[in-house]
């Protein structure tokens, strides 16, 4: 039986297909502004590259800020919920998902039997997510995946000590007129990520494996960076952009009825 | 209700009899008139006319205990506006009984606030008080009360009441305010930790405030004080039959209806309205009971809901109560948390009632009360509504979240804020009530 999950996020459109609860296939598109449009499309292709009709869909979960304009879906599930599925399903000893997103970044918590036992979000501003990332890498001429090599090349972190997103990136201006060169910069905006991102682990608790998921968790000097503030290693599994589809998808699997081992 | 937004006939017809108050704008080239809030607040045919419509409210389908605290408001609004009582602004926690017995009205600008942010009328009054060098980043309750003030949308007070207990805008935000009007400024120093001395103390500093109420301002005496405390007491018998009613298995109320009443729970201890009000709900309640006619249908979880709520138009109770089937089965700030008033000691009863007051003092008071409530109304889940700027409930978050998760209860932070649509998103607000809400599902098996 076929089944799929959607993750409408505010950057990107992530489908990931299921065949009796295996994986079947991926994909993912910028989302843009029409999230319906967005969804079909991505659902399409994943369907396409699988070779499979999109009408021979079991059952369709939805999530992602999106996540309620994706009207074919049988329901919607939020992205805690989908990316503590996703992410103990992509890594079984993870008890700890750390998921930073376009918009807002999340730590869960997860219990003995991978569901969410507690959970917090970045509060009341962009601090400590993708947005801040990608804004600080247009104004510093920086591809994003070129920050974890820029990020290894640094000797020392520049201090970054705003986490408004405008004002940090006033203080990148500054630190770039002074010429610091990118590679500090990025490292002390890896470390200002980090920071927020340590606090929030500490909040939920810290203790078993931690596992980064969403977009921002290709971004290995942001992974370095929390590291070296938690002193535990984090497990970035190779789908884990793809963990909130997947937990939407493993949803739609249980709804028709398919066991999914934990 | 009022509708300050809205074209309509009746608007255009308020405008022209407010004559000069009014100004004339125009939508979608038909020309409206609308009348500044501020001016009609201050017009006696305004409460008389909202006076007149209340049958018609009713019969077009408001419940009476709506219509009871609607009367509620206009009385005490037109006491305060048209200037019939001297008007006392207070701070959230002083105890209204006192105003009420000394022939006063009552005006809460924290109230206020979370009034004119129903009405749509919080922005330009936040904008009045950013202009007076205060930071957004402090409660917007008590910005809004003073932005209020200082713009003309509130009343003159003929004299200012706070408490030292709990918030520490409020003081000195109401300090402002009695600064702008040029009256009195009474503040009662609630002592921090509780005994028969502190109650004492606190006792004799009412009494002052009150002889020297009753000499400076005209219109004031202590001849209603016994009155009003058995006026407080004959409300707080009926709402405590409301409160047992609410423990009910499902909710006969909406939990987002009892937060907007909490506004009124604050500022109308000591009137005669609120008997009235209390005694017609509870009649709503036990009719809802009997018919088993629930608001949320096949509710799945009750949530305890600590601190205040969203005021302005907001979709996050829909989601809850409705697409989540989850209510709001009690709020902290709707517990009761005095005992019955003695008239014949009316200063002591009064100092007791403050210092009853279980958000002042140590934290194990707030978390004791916490957990009464979690057991007597069969709670799932806690949600703290983290007010913006508001640091004598965020502080106690961390404590209150890691006691009650040892008991089993799962508790959600929300961050929000009550009056400021800025100070929030909608949509985070809604996700995290949502994972939330689905958290409970999975403890459940759901």
């Amino acid at each position: 039986m076929l089944v799929a999950g959607i993750d409408v996020g505010s950057t990107t459109t992530k489908a990931v297909l299921l065949n009796d609860g295996k994986l079947a296939g991926t994909h993912a598109m910028p989302t843009g502004v029409d999230l319906a449009a967005a969804a079909d499309e991505c659902l399409r292709m994943v369907c396409r590259a699988a070779g499979v009709d999109p009408d021979r869909l079991a059952a369709l979960v939805a999530t992602g800020y999106g996540r309620d304009r994706v009207t074919d879906a049988a329901r919607t599930v939020t992205e805690i919920t989908c990316h503590a599925r996703g992410a103990r399903a992509l890594v079984p000893s993870a008890r700890v998902v750390v998921d930073v997103g376009g918009q807002d970044s999340k730590v869960i918590r997860l219990d003995d039997d991978g569901m969410v036992a507690d959970f917090v979000m970045n509060d009341k501003c962009a601090a400590g997510t993708g947005r801040f990332l990608e804004v600080m890498a247009a104004r510093l001429n920086v591809p994003l995946e070129e920050f974890g090599i820029r990020w290894r090349k640094a000797k020392e972190a520049a201090r970054i000590s705003s986490t408004c997103t405008v004002f940090a990136e006033s203080e990148v201006i500054s630190l770039l007129s002074h010429g610091v060169c990118p590679e500090p910069i990025i490292r002390g905006l890896c470390d200002a990520v980090a920071d927020r991102l340590s606090g929030m682990v500490h909040r939920v608790g810290l203790g078993g494996g931690l596992v980064m998921t969403g977009g921002v968790s290709r971004n290995e000097g942001v992974k370095r960076s929390l590291e070296e503030k938690l002193f535990v290693p984090v497990t970035v599994p190779e789908a884990a952009q793809f963990a909130g589809a997947y937990g939407a998808a493993l949803i739609a699997f249980e709804l028709i009825g398919g066991q999914v081992q934990n | 209700m009022m509708h300050f937004g809205t074209p309509s006939r009746f608007r255009q017809m308020v405008g022209r009899a407010a004559g000069g108050a009014a100004r004339q704008t125009a939508t979608r080239g038909a020309r409206w008139t609308v009348v500044r809030p501020e001016v009609l607040l201050r017009r006696k045919w305004a409460y008389k006319v909202a006076s007149a419509a209340l049958p018609l409210l009713e019969a077009r389908g408001a419940k009476a205990y709506q219509v009871a605290a609607i009367r509620c408001v206009l009385s005490d609004f037109a006491d305060a506006y048209l200037g019939r009582k001297p008007c006392i602004f207070t701070s959230a926690f002083v105890p209204t009984e006192l105003v009420y017995g000394l022939g006063g009205v009552p005006f809460l600008p924290e109230a206020a606030a979370g009034l004119a942010a129903a009405f749509g009328l919080a922005a330009r009054s936040l904008s009045a008080c950013e202009a007076l060098w205060y930071s957004p980043d402090l409660c917007s309750f008590h910005r809004a009360g003073l932005g209020g003030a200082a713009s003309g949308l509130l009343p003159r007070p003929s004299a200012v009441i706070v408490t030292s207990h709990l918030c520490d805008g409020g003081k000195r935000s109401l300090f402002h305010i009695s600064r702008l009007a040029g009256c009195p400024f009474y503040m009662l120093d609630v002592p921090y930790v509780p005994s028969d001395r502190a109650t004492r103390w606190l006792a004799s500093q009412i009494e002052h405030v009150a002889g020297d109420l009753a000499r400076r301002v005209p219109g004031l005496s202590l001849e209603g004080l016994a009155q009003a405390l058995r006026r407080s007491n004959e409300a707080l018998a009926e709402y405590e039959r409301v409160s047992a009613l609410r423990r009910n298995v499902p909710a006969p109320w909406l939990g987002s209806e009892a937060l907007n009443y909490v506004l009124l729970f604050l500022w109308s201890w000591g009137s005669p309205s609120l008997a009235p009000f209390y005694r017609a709900l509870r009649l709503h309640l036990e009719r809802m009971i009997a018919a088993g006619d629930f608001p949320v249908r096949d509710e799945r979880h009750r949530l305890l809901w600590l601190n205040l709520r969203p005021y302005y138009d907001t979709r996050v109770f829909k989601h809850l109560e409705g697409d989540r089937a989850s209510s709001v089965a009690f709020e902290e700030y709707s517990f009761a948390y005095w005992p019955s008033l003695d008239p014949c000691d009316p200063f002591a009863s009064l100092a007791e009632k403050m210092m009853s007051n279980f958000g002042w003092g140590p934290i194990e008071r707030r978390l004791e009360v916490i957990e009464r409530l979690v057991d007597d109304y069969s709670i799932d889940g806690v949600v703290q509504f983290a007010q913006w700027g508001c640091r004598q409930s965020n502080g106690g978050a961390a404590i209150i979240a890691r006691e009650l998760r040892k008991k089993g209860i799962p508790f959600l932070n929300l961050d929000g804020d009550g009056v400021d649509a800025r100070c929030g998103t909608e949509a985070q607000a809604i996700t995290r009530l949502g994972a939330f809400i689905e958290l409970l599902d999975a403890r459940r098996g759901g």
